[in-house]
């Protein structure tokens, strides 16, 4: 008996066939096979019950009905209401990628106190206890030191609840401040001021016109409520949409018809299409004769003849004249005018891209005249003042003494007196109001919701210097943006999906519809409610300021406030106001003549005729030299981009074209005439230089755009702690200065001159 | 193989889009994305690399300013039939790992993720760019891991992925009849996500053999056509278009010699 | 592949006279150890069993034992209990959705629907769950036996509905259990044993009443069997 080699030969043969005729290996091939089909940190979603939520979309003023749907807990997916009186089920880009702002990296998670210098994003975690009342500490000092008015708020709206909460703890503090964010919705409003005397914002009754005339309104861009745009694209109802803008944008490539005037010149161009209609007496005779004012001449109170709307387009916007300024022919002008004229509804509308900068007054008012000529107004499928319902009831409330005085304090922005007494707002004049203030700042304090004017606004750098000179800043973002950084307390307010909010009726909608916001989800983080949070505050500080909100929190709040309409809106999500149906034109006017004044009376004190010819001539009135800067930069909106407060969510950077940005290279368009007068082909890296600013970019040729005029998107170019979209490209808001419109103030810069230069 | 299950043909779903239509604005992208699971990276300009199962080129008609024009073409998975409408896609000819096949109870050309081992043949063979490879494992920041729908797998790295027409919506839609006791997927219940997140209802989604679905009348518009026709990949998706110059880019050689089925 | 046959075509010729070729394991063949001090062919045989049977013994017994990790439910439950509580067998708690998908195994909410603070029987598990799950609105963190993998679409609709299935013709006989059993989870695929199969070598069907096996294979050949076809890859994935 000798065990050797050959019997452990043996027994290592007998192994392997025992195991190949075992189900080991088999087993275990097949185990490992699986082992690498389920990597443990590629996440496997939880299935669950599946619901749905109905509520509306608060990520622009849009306010679309959206459905969220929910898996379990989680909401997996948004999606378009179809039973919604504004959008019919369609949503935009952003709506759909909601839930990545909602579970995205940006959340602001707790009340925060800034720790590093301003701008540095160093914060640190605190209590709501400790937050509030830091704020009321803060605030008590200056009411105690007689300056409430020094406080100021910067907010994205002034409709619905929450910004009556706001500017209710203002009144009862004693700042007249409130501040709200820049939009076309200012020069609309002011234009529907002068010309009908209404307060309300412009409707177009876009669902019932024939005919839509686009001043470089970003119809497809996002403009208004996005999925009422898009939605309407689809209705399958013939319009004719004619589309003018020097950019071939989307809203251009689906119009009938594109007309690409020079930038600026959109006024001109409208009063060149009044001359065609009023020429060949294409306008509503009834409504023109009955119904408006200044359209013959007139004499004023002191006896002087004043020119009126007839002889002012016929004597100064021929056609041929107008092409020679609009660089559209005269022969397109007239056609299009007729054309206009001649459909059985048709509506104009003026402004550029979605609406998120103001367009000059004068432009407006001239675009305005073009619905007026059509005798569309309160007319289906035209415009109408858009009043907000009164369905906010509100208790009395009373203020001391302290408060009045404040109240009665000029604003710090020079909005509603002096030489603009018309406006409302004018939060573009804030920063030069701080910054040339001798001494203390004249804002104090700050509140900050609903905004983000470090990045929105034109020339940022002045008003982060502005912002720099504010020793206290408040801001109830509930993402930590350009703003928020620059802030010293952080109260993030609940976000999108978790809140109950009412919103008020979009821009742009011709009937007034509230709707109702309501949580989709619990709030994930340490969040608070703004309302809430408002009242609090203003309970902290007893006395009158106390007594102004008897409310327990913003629920109890919202639905007395509501009272009548809450049901309505609880049960259905939405609410419309029936009784604002358009009056008619006897009754519809509130101007000093009872009627559409053409020649809006209160303007008669400014000089010549109501227009400012300079101002409609478009480059003429842009800063800078022809000569140093020999192109013109405009900015354009993509609804694939959003240019709002909020950055671009990941989904949205990622359908963006690889013309607009690569890596993080913005790439500025041109036309590829103009980048072979200067040398350039795709891709060529340039400096793109403005009064303002400049900036690296790369080129990319587009024979869409204007030859002489380059264009860079809204919407890129952010600075705020979220990898997908930090330093991606240019925030075109920094290379564009300030213009200062005449009749009201505000800003309505749409471009500047620029030049490149190759590196 | 794959071609045992059942070879008589009961549906083929298709899509008909309407170019003149589309304004390019991206939704169904977003949409399919949020549907599908589709991760997104930091930096997504390199498109090559891009992980899309939808994706809307844009074409232009090449002219000077200001007589250029633009279309967007919305391009999911054209889920081809092959010649003669065998299920013999390009890409389903040439998987060595069985990881896609042509469904002949829907004609949908499925991807198995679990079952693909990553060479990207299926990608070389695709005239469409439809199939996206992943080279990175998808990552979810912050709470975005909540917003995963469970009705679709999570793909892993190294796989191929593409458009599966929302096949799970027609998983989900069976068993609703199912329960209600009915044999038949009725037409709206059975919509992809991007036809249905269409907020211009450019993109119409359907059965291509049901007379009573509206793709059926919609296809043979005299306006539609498919792409790369002459390739006789025998695509489920089709156009429409009144523009001249769109076509002729969309390489419509025969458009009007159908192939037999 | 031949130097791998080699040795196995060695291994009569070996037992029989103790000389043939060995191979060297680099594919050469060398000649047998034949001197006086060679083991005999039966030894060589003896060692060759004891490798086989040892091997058999670790891949059939050692090896299942080894590759299962057993844990044990968090809740004693008894099938038997509810189901003499319960009006609609088992639909009263598996219940189909309306939107047609599979509640599957209930969840806190569901027993709440009976259960209460108070406990309704004597059993002391009863009184554990509500300490431990119900009155801290904690769900239980049931481990499901047949859960299939992520990858995997399965529809109850089409098969209880669909094709008239009952449920114990896959799941086994668990209305009559009064416990549950042992979960096995597999320590490298993460799985189930219910889905390979208590059979380790993955042949048969299983126990009569016990779950049938529910791999992909398991799937096509039912399909093959009752539908005629294996069908398509995505009527089973997603």
């Amino acid at each position: 008996m000798k065990i050797d080699r050959r019997c452990f030969l043996s027994f290592g043969l007998g192994v392997t066939a025992g195991t190949l005729f075992s189900p080991l290996p088999w087993k275990l091939m097949d185990d490992a096979s699986i082992w690498t089909q389920n990597w443990s940190w590629t996440p496997v979603p939880e299935p669950g019950e599946v619901s749905e939520v109905n509520t509306v979309c608060t990520l622009c003023p849009g306010g679309c009905g959206i459905r969220v749907r929910k898996v379990g807990k989680r909401a997996v997916k948004i999606e378009g209401l179809s039973d919604y009186p504004v959008n019919h089920g369609s949503i935009c880009p952003r709506g759909f990628s909601g839930l990545q702002y909602l579970y995205g990296p940006t959340r602001i998670k707790s009340p925060m106190k800034r720790v590093g210098p301003r701008g540095s994003g160093k914060f640190k975690k605190i209590s709501w206890d400790e937050a509030l009342a830091t704020v009321k500490d803060k605030l008590q000092d200056l009411r105690t030191k007689d300056m409430p008015h020094t406080l100021a708020c910067i907010a994205g709206s002034d409709r619905g609840t929450v910004s009556y909460l706001i500017d209710r703890f203002l009144t009862a503090y004693g700042s007249p401040n409130y501040i709200r964010d820049a939009s076309s919705r200012d020069a609309d409003e002011l234009a529907l001021y002068l010309t009908q005397g209404q307060d309300g914002s412009m409707g177009f009754d876009f669902e019932n016109t024939n005919f839509i005339l686009s001043f470089g309104a970003g119809l497809m861009e996002g403009w208004g409520a996005p999925g009422r745009m898009l939605n309407l694209v689809g209705s399958n109802v013939d319009k004719t949409v004619v589309q003018i803008e020097p950019r071939l944008s989307d809203s251009a490539a689906r119009a009938d018809k594109w007309l690409a005037a020079r930038p600026g010149t959109e006024g001109t161009l409208a009063l060149g299409m009044g001359h065609v209609i009023v020429r060949e007496g294409l306008y509503n005779r009834d409504f023109i004769d009955n119904f408006s004012f200044g359209f013959e001449d007139w004499s004023d109170e002191a006896g002087n003849t004043r020119q009126g709307y007839k002889a002012l387009v016929l004597n100064h916007y021929a056609p041929s004249h107008v092409a020679d300024i609009t660089g559209i022919s005269a022969v397109e002008i007239e056609s299009v005018a007729r054309a206009f004229a001649g459909a059985a509804k048709a509506v104009a509308i003026s402004g550029r891209g979605q609406g998120r900068a103001s367009d000059g007054v004068d432009e407006c008012l001239a675009v305005l005249c073009l619905n007026a000529l059509k005798g569309n107004i309160n007319r289906p499928g035209g415009i109408r003042a858009v009043a907000e319902p009164d369905y906010l009831t509100w208790p009395e409330m009373n203020v001391d003494l302290t408060a009045s005085k404040g109240r009665q304090q000029p604003r710090i922005d020079g909005a509603g007196t002096g030489a603009y007494p018309n406006t409302r707002y004018l939060i573009n004049r804030l920063p030069a109001a701080i910054n040339s203030a001798k001494g203390d700042s004249p804002v104090q304090a700050l509140f900050v919701t609903d905004a983000n004017p470090l990045y929105t606004m034109n020339d940022p750098e002045a008003a982060k210097k502005a912002f720099s000179r504010i020793p206290f800043i408040v801001n109830f973002s509930s993402v930590m943006d350009e703003t928020a950084m620059y802030s010293d307390i952080l109260l993030p307010d609940h976000f999108f999906l978790e809140k109950t909010r009412d919103v008020p009726s979009p821009p742009g909608v011709p009937v007034p519809v509230i709707g109702l916001a309501k949580p989709a989800v619990e709030p994930l983080y340490d969040t608070r409610h703004l309302g809430d949070t408002i009242i609090t505050l203003a309970k902290s500080f007893g006395g009158f300021v106390e007594t102004a909100f008897p409310w327990e929190d913003y629920g109890t709040f919202l639905e007395q406030t509501l009272a009548d309409v809450w049901s309505d809106l609880d049960e259905n999500g939405f609410w419309i106001d029936e009784k604002a149906a358009p009056k008619p034109w006897l009754e519809a006017f509130n101007t000093g003549s009872r009627k559409y004044e053409f020649y809006p009376a209160a303007l008669a004190n400014s000089d010549g005729h109501g227009y400012h010819p300079k101002v409609l001539e478009g480059a003429a009135s842009l800063p800078g030299g022809e000569k140093d800067y020999p192109l013109v930069l405009i900015p354009y909106d993509s609804i694939r981009l959003s240019c709002g407060i909020l950055a671009p969510s990941p989904f949205m950077m990622k359908i963006i074209d690889d013309t607009v940005l690569v890596k993080n290279n913005g790439l500025v368009e041109i036309n590829p005439e103009t980048a072979a007068r200067f040398g350039l082909s795709e891709g060529s890296g340039v400096v793109l230089k403005t009064p303002a600013g400049r900036a690296r970019v790369r080129v990319h040729l587009f024979s869409g755009i204007m030859p002489g005029v380059v264009a860079l998107p809204h919407g890129l170019g952010h600075r705020a702690p979220d990898k997908y979209t930090n330093g991606k490209g240019i925030n075109i808001n920094a290379l564009i200065n300030d213009v200062s419109d005449p009749v009201s103030g505000m800003n309505m810069a749409w471009g500047i001159r620029a030049t490149l230069e190759k590196v | 193989m794959t071609e045992n299950n059942q070879h008589k043909k009961v549906r083929r779903y298709g899509m008909v889009i309407d170019l003149d239509k589309c304004t390019g604005c991206g939704a169904c992208m977003v949409a399919c994305y949020s549907e599908n699971n589709v991760p997104f990276r930091t930096d997504e300009t390199k498109k090559l690399d891009s992980l899309n199962w939808l994706r809307v080129f844009k074409v232009s008609n090449n002219k000077s300013f200001p007589d250029v024009d633009i279309c967007h073409i919305p391009m999911p998975c054209m889920q081809c039939d092959g010649m003669h409408g065998h299920g013999h896609a390009p890409c389903v000819s040439v998987c060595p790992a069985v990881a896609t096949d042509y469904d002949h109870e829907t004609g949908i050309v499925s991807q198995i993720y679990t079952r693909c081992f990553g060479c990207r043949y299926c990608m070389a063979a695709c005239p469409y760019h439809a199939r996206t490879f992943n080279w990175w494992d998808p990552v979810w920041p912050a709470d975005m891991k909540k917003s995963l729908n469970p009705s679709v797998s999570v793909r892993m790295r190294g796989v191929v992925e593409k458009c599966s027409f929302c096949f799970h919506r027609y998983q989900q839609a069976k068993e609703k009849a199912f329960v209600e006791e009915r044999m038949q997927v009725e037409e709206t219940e059975y919509q992809t996500a991007c036809a249905e997140a269409c907020p211009v209802k450019a993109i119409t989604f359907g059965d291509l053999n049901n007379p009573d679905h509206k793709v059926h009348s919609l296809k043979k518009d005299k306006n539609a056509f498919r792409l790369l026709e002459s390739l006789h990949t025998n695509p489920k998706v089709y156009y429409l278009t009144k523009r001249d110059w769109v076509r002729r880019q969309c390489d419509n050689i025969d458009s009007h010699t159908d192939i037999k089925e | 592949m031949s130097t791998q046959a080699e040795p196995q075509a060695a291994i009569p010729a070996d037992t029989v006279s103790g000389s043939g070729p060995v191979s060297d394991g680099t594919g050469n063949i060398t000649g047998g150890n034949t001197g006086p001090g060679a083991s005999s062919g039966w030894m060589v045989l003896l060692f060759f069993i004891i490798g086989l049977a040892g091997s058999l013994l670790v891949g059939w017994i050692a090896f299942p034992h080894l590759l299962y990790e057993k844990k044990e439910q968090p809740v004693r439950f008894s099938h038997v209990i509810h189901m003499d509580q319960v009006d609609d067998g088992c639909n009263s708690c598996h219940y189909f959705r309306d939107d047609g998908t599979f509640a599957g195994v209930p969840d806190l909410a569901s027993c709440e629907d009976c259960h209460s603070d108070e406990a309704m029987g004597e059993d002391p598990a009863e009184q554990l769950f509500i300490d431990d799950y119900l009155s801290k609105e904690k769900e239980i963190p049931w481990l499901i036996y047949s859960r299939q993998p992520p990858c995997v679409f399965f529809s109850h609709a089409a098969h209880v509905k669909g094709a008239d299935m009952s449920c114990e013709s896959c799941h086994g006989d668990y209305a009559n259990s009064k416990t549950l059993k042992t979960y096995e989870q597999n320590r490298i695929s993460g799985y189930s044993r219910d889905i390979w199969g208590y059979s380790i070598s993955g042949l048969g069907s299983g126990a009569p009443d016990g779950p049938r096996p529910m791999k992909m294979n398991d799937c096509a050949a039912c399909h093959l069997k009752e539908t005629g076809s294996k069908g398509a890859c995505f009527q089973c994935h997603k």
